[in-house]
């Protein structure tokens, strides 16, 4: 939409000053992007519990509000990490409030998050839907970022030396979109081991690994996993998944996964 | 007499470069309004009656679109088929096909859409992109789980793309501007391509 409003000329005659925006968020994401070529150790894990405040999420019928889940099993999570891992946890939220996606993310970045996990609980139509599943980043990129995505892909993470800043796209977008694109493959695999222990702990129905265009992900410059516990529209797994037993439950099984994907990254 | 004659040589050149700069001014002024123009006739071109559409139109003629729902049984898309009038334009058939969509199945499959949803209006414009705005509604009616935000979005950006030769990817707007998701989690600001995976075979 924007490039209808903004006309071609008017496009080359701001492209001074996305110029200087483009050195200044260029800087930003080199700093963000290091992470994955000096110092590979993760120091810091940020655990997004979604929704909060006003942004209730999905909506169970005994009431069940998908915010007050997210949370529950995010702070589980927390404890269980700090206990047992050197990593510094971060919330993007820790009690009943309004955050948005792009703050979220924004804090996950300023914080030098090396894995990031988004709790979610999910809700469908249909009363039948049951199951978890863990999502990554689908790409849905256009031609000229697909292009320069395989580009990114051959040299690394060289990201800041092959942005062509006369692109008419909004090149902040972009620049954070690819920071999400450099780390997809890890994001697959957390999203492989995360979603094994789940299948293997909670006895549901395994709805596997997803990729999907999902806005939390999309900014986050770390591997970035959406895990979905289960499905607060079905009544039965709402039960579950607002007792304190099947949200320890999911936060052990995360834990696993991450240990594994740990392991193997190590 | 000396410092008249000054004045005059130094004006001159003053006025020269006025008069350059005059001449630069009209040129970026017609390039802008020039450049806006070229836009704002493209995006109009393509909601512009085609002959042949219009004179269908004028006979009442039908044609089959497809339709995507849920069903209670899985959690694929569902094909139902749907006729709706022809023309003028791609945009107002597209318009059309998204009011039966929200109208609902025939054939007992659950809407993907909250059932107050008003399409307000799309635009289609020549490189294919068409550009829906629904009413608040959409957002507001449903507390989405990524499940039925997938559904809902996909169930509108498949049933144009597969109806609709001139739509290739969808902007989904809500009451006329740009929103970051419908219920917290499916990227707004991005084109959609169709995604038939999620459809029944």
């Amino acid at each position: 939409m924007k490039n209808l409003r903004i006309s071609r000329t008017a496009q080359a005659a701001i492209s001074a000053a996305v110029l200087a925006a483009v050195s200044v968020c260029l800087l930003l994401t080199a700093s963000a992007l290091s992470l994955s070529a000096q110092d590979r150790r993760i120091q810091t894990v940020v655990i997004d519990p979604g929704h909060g405040g006003i942004e209730t999420g999905a909506k169970g019928r005994f009431g069940n509000l998908e915010k007050d889940i997210t949370l529950a099993i995010s702070l589980k999570l927390k404890t269980l990490i700090e206990k047992n891992m050197g990593f510094e946890v971060v919330l993007t939220r820790d009690r009943d409030v309004d955050v948005s996606l792009e703050n979220r993310s924004a804090a996950a970045n300023n914080r030098k998050a090396g894995l990031f996990i988004s709790i979610h609980a999910n809700g469908a139509v249909q009363k039948k839907a049951a199951g978890s599943e863990t999502f990554f980043l689908s790409l849905n990129a256009t031609d000229e970022e697909t292009r320069r995505l395989a580009y990114l892909e051959n040299t690394g993470n060289d990201l800041q030396t092959h942005i062509d800043p006369s692109t008419d796209d909004d090149l902040m977008m972009i620049l954070w979109d690819m920071a999400q694109n450099a780390y997809v493959k890890e994001s697959s695999r957390l999203a492989e081991f995360v979603q094994i222990e789940l299948d293997s702990m909670l006895g549901l129905r395994n709805r596997g690994i997803k990729q999907a265009p999902f806005k939390i992900l999309r900014g986050v410059a770390c591997p970035a996993i959406l895990v979905e516990a289960a499905f607060l529209s079905n009544p039965d797994e709402e039960q579950k998944l607002a007792s304190d037993a099947y949200q320890n439950r999911v936060a052990e099984a995360i834990y696993r996964g991450l240990a594994r994907f740990l392991k193997l990254t190590e | 007499m000396a410092a008249k004659k000054g004045k005059g040589v130094l004006s001159r050149p003053a006025l020269v470069l006025g008069g350059l700069a005059l001449v630069l001014l009209v040129l970026v002024i017609v390039f802008f309004t020039g450049g806006v123009g070229e836009k704002v006739k493209r995006f109009v071109d393509a909601n512009v009656p085609k002959p042949p559409e219009t004179s269908g139109a004028a006979a009442g003629a039908v044609k089959t679109v497809t339709l995507f729902f849920i069903s209670d049984d899985d959690d694929s898309l569902h094909k139902e088929t749907r006729e709706i009038a022809v023309g003028p334009t791609a945009a107002d058939e597209a318009e059309r096909a998204l009011a039966e969509l929200v109208r609902g199945s025939e054939k007992g499959f659950l809407s993907p859409l909250p059932p107050q949803t008003k399409v307000r209006q799309v635009f289609v414009a020549k490189d294919g992109l068409a550009t829906v705005d629904f009413s608040r509604d959409i957002a507001d009616k449903f507390a989405y789980g990524s499940s039925s935000e997938l559904a809902a979005v996909y169930a509108v950006v498949d049933t144009l793309v597969y109806n609709f030769e001139a739509i290739k990817k969808v902007i989904i707007l809500v009451e006329g501007s740009e929103r970051d998701t419908l219920g917290g989690h499916v990227d707004l600001s991005r084109a959609f391509s169709p995604d038939y995976s999620m459809v029944a075979k």
